[in-house]
Parts: structure tokens; sequence; C-alpha cells
């Protein structure tokens, strides 16, 4: 611990104090008269010890102010002054002692009695007071590091340079330049690859890998067919331009961009049409959308020259997170939304946390809390995604997308309709207005509910009114309530970012994160180590409605010259290709990520990803095409020894299906899966009561879908933040109130629970053995061939058709099943086999 | 005094603790050598590396420090019971009906200066060696006190029922992190591995607002989150066989399925997640017997049922669950929280019509099997290691929230919970709030002191146990950190 060691130096801006004269030799707090030091000790002290210094003495600092010296106390803390020499009533201390702005200390306010020393000690200007206090030697720990010349110096922060391609000795198992950076890398640590992968792992890897479905019969057989040397190019670029690649790789952005469908919080009330972003993303992936253009289109598609449609979907990308519509806090929750944005587009586009700069500088990155704030600044515009209800939320972030003839046909439709109305109401009002001239007593305040009129109206029949004038009313009624319930059909909405106008309010730095405590203002910029140019903001035109700061955003990340983007996407790619990334930590490319570990090969990638136009079906191909990607599972066993964690890619690492991959797969194998109904709003799958029953209305928020509609695929599910599906979240489905960059891989006993016993899966057993009855007839030999066949996607051993046989003799035999059933039973247990959930 | 350095703040994680998390965390790192240096994370870690044998994450670990409870039950009162007309006695506001009074409140009706007071309409008696003053609202759980420890200047973050929520639950406002459960698992795992670590009973109105988010693992893999269990019927979703299986039918499956497994596994032995998911269909046939064993109240004499009042018309439902609660710490399980209240408006402790008839219903439900709860456990010699904590995720306002009726708005600025068992001191009351009940002014607690409470008595570090994610190394007590409410502790 380090010593307290008062010593003198004169304090600037405290003339009107006494003040010794400095003194190098061993120091006392000195100031003021003997009597106001005794005063300090005696009475003050005991106090700041007892309620204050755990806090704010030598040892901590919250809130950056220490009690401990005249001038810590003078200098403050974040808030500013803890004491004014000139005008010590006024004092933030005396008003927190109060519990005025502040409430110090929080566990309790002082007793008069003490809170009257302090006053009378803050008013004397702190006299008796320590003048000065050494701050406390730091621990062991650095600070948060600098930016400066020698952390711009590291790796990811340096511009992308293409490397050469290294020549390995053992030069014909290189296919591609991938091959040539692994085996180089291998042969330096006497370490062989092992055999390539047999056809049928290969075949199964590949289709798993671009559509997350598995093959059917008919591909393997056509495969293990094709001798061709280019046989497995051409099931590449089959699969490259199947529809379902881009459902299976949106799956994979849509989990770092924390898309889900509706707000989570009390209400978790659903985003409207936010399908059309997830719609947007699995087009962008079928369509080769070059990666610069789909990341200027979520940041700043209504920003862009070309506005299209289309760009305005993408920013959808602002309105997926979680959205509290009851703020304890508004004027924080604006900041919580940003920060949202913050933490999300500099995770997911860049690999840097620089959401961990709100507070105070990164700790770990050099990422000073300034350079958080002016990231913020290209989303402080942004309109939070409502208010509070829905009609806030149309207003905030929703938009028409029709065209301009569908909008003028609506505008027609609109006009007749308020004409129509209008006309009913002036035929009912004179009707009305000679029965109100008539009201007796009560009458005049029931009539206020138009509800109860028409008994008014009916009282007056055959005095004021005849039955022919009454019947007419009563149609007239009706036909208005027609009418308002009717409205005309609304145009087609998107839902989009939106801003305030085209001035943002200031940005300040925010000291602590906390809303109500503004810093510095700061303009709009980028993370500085990365030694970025300013952002170019443009004067926006006079109708504009946003600033076009996230235009400047998306153009500086969607750049060629920015050192992390082409990295973090290659690597992310590489990632859900081989389990894991070049970099393990796909969204931390910072100090404390996983340093590559390929850098080579990194950057070789990433150089040629952007020489390549961004075009992410180009990096599949060169990937898969490689001796690499086409390696075996199997293990080696002096390889296993020397690289355990096959952090030289000597094999390729088997993986578990995901969760939206597994309920796929069922309902692929048993030949239900509606592949064609694709796009458009999510489906409702069947959620057992007793999930449903945890909400607090069960049911609410879960509505009904058709059968058809339920063999979708997962990727249409509909994301109810609070209510997720049992197998998706069981099988480590992402969570999506935050980014996900890399799914959990969790083996527990609720996965077999659901995977025996539940009633899809046991419903979808039932379809799977019809499916196979239906094809093979009656024979359980043909049955149990047929289910394994599709199940695993190989032809069956002997022996395992033997096994499945015996099961289902036994089952009929010794526990009196029927032979329909002991399929359905042996359909079950296909589908739960390791074999199935595993990849080679 | 080096040792006495502050922990490394928040944000100094190390890489080794990154990588942990990187990756999935859980497969295809090599981790074990790193981890295995480092006394405790590699006591958090779980080591399905590719590396080590395959462990169960919620094998059961050693605590920090010694425990002094070895379970949890929150007995949660969701809806948030008033504090002034329960525990929180307030003699100062005899007489005083239908005054207005300038004081400040923030409910879900927004900031306010003055209101009406509503006098609480119950009355207060004395109770135990403590002398410890207790409303009428609970007869039976006034005979305790002297096993509980009243702390009435609780405060929170958010008068807004979906916060407060999962503030209580969570430790934050926002949506999306771990609840306390799946901290305490993460920490300590679990020493039946039969039976769920963590589970949650829900009232039979209805789960409570925001539903599962309150039982959420958030960014923790879903191995800590929380079981739905009921106390009749079958207890866990997909427990039960489908129709028409028997369990000796599915014995010869999991059998026909363990040869195929096996032989897969043959040529991939390397691969330790084959191996744990065969073991994982064992765990899952094991706790179709276990469970259901577990909520079998029938084996319970007619004695103890009685006290738990499980034949009351009222109190049957939560008895049963208080019931089921003990049962299940008798096999291990860590981590229980029993719903008092659910849906909305009077199906829970949210009083803001009429006072008398919410709070003398939710009261009655609760009151007989909460005190049979504390005597079985105390009898059993099992509530010294069960720490049993109550209350909801604020209190209410002392005065009106409209201007006629007797319902009151709700109060984070001060509010009451209680804690009883697992080395907390009976009979003992702390912190105070005002002369109304309007806030908490001496000793003034938050939320994370509870949760730091908790921890601390189940043997784990609050300011030391996290978990990296989002930059950061997250703790259920938030970065600010908290100390356990040591006044207390026994």
């Amino acid at each position: 611990m380090p010593v307290s060691r008062p010593f003198l130096l004169t304090l600037v801006g405290l003339s009107c104090m006494a003040l010794p004269t400095p003194a190098a030799e061993e120091a006392k707090p000195v100031s003021g008269t003997a009597e106001q030091r005794e005063f300090y000790t005696q009475q003050v002290l005991p106090i700041l010890e007892a309620h204050c210094l755990k806090c704010h003495g030598a040892k901590s600092a919250k809130g950056g102010l220490r009690l401990t010296s005249q001038e810590s106390i003078i200098q403050g803390g974040d808030t500013g002054p803890a004491v004014s020499i000139d005008q010590p009533a006024e004092s933030l201390l005396l008003g927190a002692i109060n519990y005025q702005d502040y409430e110090m200390p929080p566990s309790g306010k002082l007793s008069p009695e003490n809170i009257a020393v302090l006053t009378r000690w803050v008013e004397s200007k702190l006299a008796g007071a320590p003048q000065r206090v050494a701050a406390p030697e730091s621990h062991d720990e650095p600070g948060p590091p600098p930016v400066n010349e020698k952390t711009k110096q590291f790796w990811s922060f340096q511009p992308v340079v293409r490397p050469a391609v290294p020549t390995p000795a053992r030069s014909p198992w290189v296919r591609t330049p991938i091959d040539a950076f692994i085996l180089s890398r291998l042969e330096s640590n006497r370490l062989t690859p092992v055999q390539p992968a047999t056809k049928t792992a290969l075949l199964r890897r590949a289709t798993y890998d671009l559509t997350g479905l598995p093959p059917t019969p008919d591909e393997v057989t056509a495969f293990l067919e094709d001798d061709a040397p280019d046989a497995f190019e051409r099931v590449v670029d089959r699969l490259l331009k199947s529809p379902q690649y881009g459902e299976r790789w949106a799956r994979h952005w849509l989990d770092l961009v924390r898309y889900a469908e509706t707000n989570s919080y009390e209400r978790d009330g659903a985003k409207p049409f936010v399908w059309r972003y997830r719609d947007y993303v699995i087009r962008a992936f079928n369509d080769d959308k070059p990666y610069d253009q789909f990341i200027r289109e979520q940041l700043a598609g209504d920003e862009l020259p070309e506005a299209t449609t289309e760009a305005i979907i993408a920013t959808g990308y602002y309105r997926l997170g979680i959205w509290q519509d009851e703020p304890v806090d508004p004027v924080q929750e604006v900041f919580e939304d940003i920060d949202d944005l913050v933490r999300t587009t500099g995770e997911v586009f860049l690999g840097v946390t620089v959401g961990c700069a709100r507070c105070h500088d990164h700790k770990l990155d050099p990422i000073p809390q300034r350079d958080y704030y002016r990231m913020a600044a290209f989303f402080r515009n942004v309109r939070r995604f409502g208010v509070r209800g829905g009609d806030s939320v149309e207003a905030s972030s929703l938009i028409d997308i029709g065209t301009a003839e569908e909008r003028q046909r609506h505008d027609a439709q609109v006009k007749a309709h308020q004409a129509q109305l209008r006309r009913t109401k002036e035929q009912i009002a004179p009707i009305e207005r000679k029965v109100k001239a008539d009201l007796q007593g009560v009458e005049n305040d029931e009539w206020k509910h138009p509800k109860r009129r028409p008994e008014f109206v009916k009282k007056r029949v055959g005095g004021l009114l005849t039955q022919q004038e009454f019947d007419e009313y009563v149609r007239l009624i009706a036909q208005r309530e027609q009418l308002e319930r009717s409205q005309p059909p609304g145009l087609e909405k998107a839902l989009c970012v939106k801003e305030h106008g085209r001035t943002s309010p200031p940005t300040y730095v925010l000291v602590r994160g906390n809303a109500h405590v503004q810093g510095d203002e700061v303009t709009p910029g980028f993370p500085s180590v990365l030694s970025p140019p300013e952002p170019k903001l443009v004067e926006p035109a006079a109708n504009a409605t946003s600033t076009g700061r996230r235009r400047a955003l998306a153009e500086w990340i969607a750049s060629e010259s920015n050192p992390l983007t082409a990295r973090v996407m290659v690597n992310r790619i590489w990632h859900y290709h081989f389990g894991r990334g070049l970099v393990r930590s796909t969204s931390d490319f910072g100090f404390q990520g996983i340093p590559p570990t390929h850098p080579q090969l990194l950057d070789w990638l990433a150089s040629d990803f952007v020489d390549g136009g961004w075009k992410v079906k180009r990096l599949h191909k060169l990937i898969m095409l490689s001796s690499t990607y086409q390696l075996s599972s199997q293990a080696d066993a002096v390889a296993l020894e020397k690289d355990p964690a096959n952090d030289l890619f000597w094999r390729f690492d088997m993986r578990r299906l995901s969760a939206e991959e597994i309920r796929d797969s069922i309902l692929a194998v048993n030949g239900s899966l509606e592949l064609e109904r694709m796009y458009g709003p999510s489906f409702y799958p069947i959620m057992p009561p007793e999930v449903l029953a945890g909400q607090s209305r069960p049911g609410a928020g879960w509505g009904q879908s058709s059968d058809k509609d339920r063999a979708r695929r997962s990727i249409y599910i509909h994301i109810k933040r609070s209510l997720i599906v049992p197998m998706i979240a069981s099988f480590d489905g992402a969570d999506s109130d935050a980014s996900c960059p890399v799914r959990f891989n969790t083996t527990q006993p609720t996965q077999a629970l659901g995977m025996l016993n539940s009633k899809f899966l046991m419903d979808q057993a039932t379809v799977f053995g019809q499916y196979v009855q239906s094809r093979v007839g009656e024979d359980p030999t043909q049955q149990i061939a047929m289910a394994l066949r599709r199940v695993i996607q190989r032809e069956p051993t002997g022996e395992e058709i033997q096994r499945g046989l015996s099961l289902i003799e036994t089952l009929q035999h010794e526990h009196n099943v029927s032979q329909t059933d002991a399929l359905r039973y042996f359909c079950l247990t296909a589908l739960n086999l390791n074999e199935f959930v595993y990849l080679d | 005094m080096s040792q006495n350095v502050p922990r490394p703040n928040f944000c100094g994680r190390t890489r080794r603790e990154f990588l942990w998390q990187a990756g999935g965390g859980f497969t295809g790192v090599a981790l074990a050598a790193m981890l295995g240096q480092d006394g405790f994370l590699s006591r958090q870690t779980v080591a399905a590396d590719g590396l080590t044998t395959w462990q169960n994450p919620l094998a059961a670990k050693p605590p920090h420090f010694a425990a002094k409870a070895k379970n949890v039950i929150f007995l949660y009162m969701y809806g948030g019971p008033s504090h002034i007309d329960t525990f929180d006695r307030k003699p100062k506001m005899t007489g005083m009906d239908n005054k207005t009074v300038t004081v400040k409140t923030f409910g879900r009706g927004g900031h306010k200066n003055q209101g009406r007071i509503v006098e609480p309409r119950w009355k207060f008696q004395q109770y135990g060696k403590c002398g410890k003053w207790v409303s009428d609202l609970f007869p039976h759980l006034a005979t305790c006190v002297d096993d509980i420890a009243f702390v009435h200047s609780m405060t929170a973050d958010s008068p807004i029922h979906g916060s407060a929520m999962l503030m209580m639950n969570s430790g934050k406002i926002l949506s999306g992190s771990p609840c306390m459960g799946s901290w305490v698992n993460y920490g300590l795992g679990t020493v039946n591995e039969n039976l769920p670590g963590f589970v949650v009973m829900l009232d039979p109105r209805g789960g409570p607002i925001s539903g599962a988010k309150n039982w959420s693992s958030g960014y923790m893999p879903a191995t800590y989150q929380a079981t739905v269990m009921r106390s009749s019927g079958t207890p866990i979703l997909d427990l039960a066989p489908p129709d028409g299986v028997t369990r000796p039918m599915q014995r010869q499956l999991l059998d026909t399925l363990r040869n195929y497994n096996e032989q897969h596994l043959q040529s991939r032995v390397d691969n330790h997640d084959l191996a744990a998911r065969i073991a994982s269909y064992e765990l899952a046939y094991k706790m179709q017997s276990s469970a259901p064993d577990a909520v079998d109240l029938s084996q319970e004499t007619a004695q103890t049922q009685e006290l738990y009042g499980i034949n009351d018309p009222k109190a049957g439902a939560f008895g049963r669950q208080c019931l089921l609660a003990r049962r299940l710490v008798e096999r291990g399980v860590r981590f229980i929280q029993l719903y008092s209240g659910g849906n909305h408006n009077d199906a829970n402790w949210d009083a803001h019509g009429d006072l008398q008839t919410n709070h003398d219903l939710h009261a009655a439900e609760t009151d007989k099997p909460i005190a049979g709860l504390l005597k079985d456990l105390k009898d059993r010699g099992m509530l010294d290691e069960t720490l049993i904590v109550w209350g909801g995720e604020f209190g209410r306002q002392p005065t009106a929230e409209y201007a006629k009726g007797t319902g009151r708005d709700h109060n984070a600025y001060g509010f009451t919970m209680w804690l009883a068992g697992g080395g907390i001191k009976g009979g003992v009351s702390f912190g105070e709030t005002d002369e109304l009940g309007a806030a908490a002014v001496e000793n003034r607690l938050h939320v994370r002191n509870l949760h730091a409470t908790i921890l601390h008595q189940m043997g784990l570090d609050p300011n030391g146990l996290t978990y990296f994610h989002n930059g950061l190394d997250q703790k259920l007590v938030g970065v600010e950190g908290a100390e356990p409410i040591r006044e207390i502790i026994a």
C-alpha cells in the first residue's frame, strides 16, 4: 500500500488561503491555524473516514473525486470542483450531503450535526486539511493504452499489404494460394496434412456449409458417380446458385446484427415489417452483392445518391435492437440506444470493441473515451425506434415504399373513402341536431356517448321524427361504422432509420457515460488509433431529412483503405467454413483479441477480397476448392500430439449442426421441408403450452400458422425475444439482445429430452416413417436402409441395417408395438444419431 | 498492504479469459494447459476443450471460500408488495389517512411531489424474542421472525415492472444479462446432474411480465438458464416419453442409439463432444425418473403437507411449490425461484386498485406456505445451509395513486426484502426508510448489495465472479461492484 505522504506545493487559485512557503523537507498538513487543524483532525476527518473516504479516498476515487486534500477537493471529480473557494456555500459537496442534486453518502444522509461540521469546514475554505496528498501509486496494472506511434503499429491497425504467396516443398498438394500459406506453416512445424475427406464427407460438408441442409440421396449418388476432375467445383457452383445459399448465410449475418422481431422488455412488441430486412440480407447473399455496397446500404442506404427502396430497407439494421418504450430515465435511454449502435457497428464491421470506451478510456485498447463519443456523433441525430406507442414507431421508423402508381391509387382510394365518410356524417348531423335540441335532463350527459344516441333518437319516433327518418338514421349510423372500420389498405411499408432532420444536436463526451453530465463537445470522427482520415461531412441539402453523417461513416468503413473491414469479413467467412476464424475472436481484432494463427494468409485473403470486388461467392469458392478445406477430419496421432487444437489446419475440424440446421434437416430428411416458401413474414411454430405458461399473458404475441408454413426453414421462425422456440434455445441459437459473433456449442440433457420426447420430434418421426413406407413399402430392411441413407447421407452398412432390424423386431415382439409404430420409433432413433448432427 | 490492492478493474481481463470465451468458449480451443495455471479460472471453466475428458459444465465446482449456504430459495413476490403494510411499520402514519402531504415519489404515474396518504390498512403486532413488528397479513410467518433478517432500506434503479424485474433477477435494467441463478450455477455447478441446477416455478395464473427474460442465461450459454418446473403434471418440458412409449421401450431405443453412436465414435475418439452427447442421453434418461420422484409430494406425511398448507384452497398452490422447493434442495438443486403472483393487475402483488383485497389475497396464499417452509427446513436442520430470500422488484408508495381508493403506485426509492437461513442472522432488522416509508434514509442499500450478499453466502466473491462478454468482465453486481450486507451476516 502506497503511503499517503503529504507534501506541500503551492496551490494556484488558493491565494485567499494562508499558504506556507513551499518546502522540500518532510511536510505536514499545515494550512490554516493550529485550531483549524485540530478542528479538521478531531472533527472533520472522522466523519470523512466513516462515510466518505472508502469511495473517495486514497484507494478509490469514485467519479474521479478524492476528498483527501484541499487540492483534490477543489480539483474535484467528473462533475467538477467539489468545493468552490469563491462561493463555498454553493459547493457541490454541500449540495450532495444535503441530498440536493447528489445524495451522498448513498448509504444514508449524515446526521445534522455531521452536516454542520462539514459545512463549517467547507465554509472555512477547507482550512486545516492537507493541501496536497501524493496520488497513490498506481497498482501493478498499467493504465489504458495510449494512442501513439507504437500502438498505431499494432498489426490489425496497419493497412493491408498483399503478402507474397509462399512456395512450400510439397507443391502437388497446393491447389490454391490458401494451401501454399497453410502448407508452408505445416512444413515449418514438421507436420503433414491428413488425407483428403471421402467424397461423401466432402459433399455433406459443402452442402451444409453453403445451404445449411443435407445433400439429397440423388445428389450423393450423382457426385459419387462423377469422376471428372472438376466434379467438386461443379458441386460448389451448384450450391452457390441455390436459393438456399442465401438463407444459410443470411442467418450468419442476422446473428451478427442481433436480428430479432420484437423489442424485448415488458411489452416485447413486434417490430413491424422487420422481415423485409431479413429478405434483403437473403437476397444480398444470393445476388452476391459486393460487401462494400452491403455495408453502405445498411449504414446509410437512405443517404446514398441512389436511395433505392432496397437500400432503405437495408437501414432496418438500425431498428433490430432492443427498445425500452418505458424508460426510467428517458435522457439516458437515448444514449443506451446510441451505445447499442456504436457497439454493434464497431464490433460487426470493424472488429473493435469501441463500446468499452463509453464510460472511460478503453482499458485494453487504445480507444480514448473521446473516440467513442466521436463515433457516437455519427448516430446522435438518429431517432429512437419510437417514443412509446405504435403511432410513434410508425413516425420514427416506418416509411411507405409503394411505387408512384401505387401511391397515386392509394391516395385516390383514401380521398374517395374520406368523401364518403364525410357525406354520411353530413346526413346524420341534421337528425341528431333535431334530437339534441329536444334532450331532457340527464339525457344531455348520456348524449355524449355516441353509442347511446340511437335510443334517444328512437324515443322521439312518432313525435319529433317519423319511423322512416329513424330507419334512415339507423342505416346511416351502420354505414358510418362500416366506413370507419374499413380504411383502404395501407401502402407497403418498410422499417428503416430516420433522423430528426438535417442538423444534429451537439454530441458531448458524457462523464462516466452519464447522459446528465456533459463534458467536452465532439464532432464525428473515426477511432484515432487507426490513423483515419477526417470524415467527409458535407452540408446536407436544404430539403435533406438527415445529416449525411452515417454516409460518411459508411464510406470510410467500406473503403479499400480501411485496415479492418476486409480483414474482419474474410475472417468471418473463414470462421463459418472452418468453425473458427484465423483470428478466433472474430469481433475483436484489438489488443485483447486472439492474434491470427495465419496473419499472412489473412492479409492475402483480405487483399484478394477487395481486389476481387468484395465478392463473397468468389471467396467461398476460393476456400472450398483448396486442399485445406477438403481435408479429412480424421485425427493423426503425431499431429494431435503436436498441435491438439489444430491451429495449423492439419485436418478439418468436425462440427455440430446449428439449431436451425438440425430443425431444417429433420424436415428435409422426412420430405416435408417447404423450400419454395421463401421470403416474407415469419411463421409461428407450435409452441408447447408449458412454454407459453411462462408469459404474463400466455399466448400473447404468438400467432397461428398453417402446417405448410410451419414446415418452412428455421430462418423464417418468428423471433420473439422473450419467447424462444425450445429447440432453437437448447441447441444454442444466437441470443439476440447483442451481436453474436460465435455461437456456443453446448451438450446438455435438455437437448436429448427435446430430441426424444418433444411433440415436434415425434410428429416428424411419424412423417418420416410414412415417407419411408410410401417409398419402399413394407420391407423393414428397405425401410431402415432408406431412413439411414436419408439421415446420414451415405450407404448404411449391413451391420447398421441389422441393428435397426433388431430394434424393430424387439419393439414388435417384446413390446407389442405395431409395425408402423416400430418404424416410427426407428425413425426417431435415426434422427438422434450423432452422425446426423455432427459433420466430419 | 499490497495484498489489499483492489482487484483488477472491470475491464482488466487477461487474454486467457478471453480465449476461453472466444471460439464458442466450449469447443475447439486448446485452453486446458493455459487455464490450468490459473486457479480461479480453471474452476470457472468448462473443460470441453477437445483435450481433456469431457466434463459436464454444470459439474460441481468448489466455491471461492467456505460457503455458508449451499442452496438458495428465492420467494419472488411479483408485482411489489407494500413494505409499509407488511414488515416496515410506520406508526407516525396513524391518523394521517387521506391527508395530503409533500413527498417525492416516482412510479408508473411518473414523478410526483405530493400525495394523499393511504394509512397502512393492517394492524401490527410484536413477535418473537426480537420483538419484530409484523402486520396482520402474515400471522404464520410472524412466528418465524427470530430466524429472519429484514432489510428495510432497499433501493432499485427502476420503478417500472419490466426493467425492475430484470434488475432484481439479473442486476441490470437492460435486457440481455444472465439471471442470478445462472451466475450461481456458473460459479458452483450442481451436485445433482440428474436435475437442473436452476429451477423456476411459476404462479398458476401466468408468468411475470417479460416472461422467460426473467430466468434467461443472457449472454451465457443455455446450460445456465433456468428450467421451469411444475409441481403437478409433467414437471419439466419434454420430460415424459411420448404417448405409447414405455420406459422399457425407451431403454431399448436408447440402447440402439448408443450402439450406433459408439460405433460412430470408434474412429473419432479424440472428439469428446461426441462422447458427451452419448452421456447426455443417459443423463436425460435418469432425469426422467429423478424429476418425477422429486415432485411426488405424496411421499410427504400428512403432517408435513398440512404444515405447508397444501390442502388450503388459497395457499395450496404456493404450498406445493414451497414443499417441492424443499425436496429440490434436498436433492442438491442450487437455485430455486418461486413466483407468488403472475399475469397482470391483481393476479399479483401490484396493488394499484384496492390495496386491501389485493394484499389480503396474496398474503393468504403465501403466509402459511412460507412459514411452513422455514419451520420444516429448520426442523430438518437444513435452514443453516439454505438461504431464503423474500421480496419483489420494488415496494409501494405511502400515498394513493388515484384521487379515490387505496391503490399504491410502485416505489423503488425504498422497500423491504428479507433473508433467512444460510448464514444470515435471525431476528434483526437493518436499514430504515423515512417516517412514511417513501424512501430509504438509513444504511441505504441497492439491489446489487442483495445480490452480493447472496453470492457471498454461497461462497462466491461477488466482485470476483466474472464472465467475459462484450469486451468486459461482466459481473452480477455490475462494473461498480458491491459489498455484501455484512450487518445481517451471522
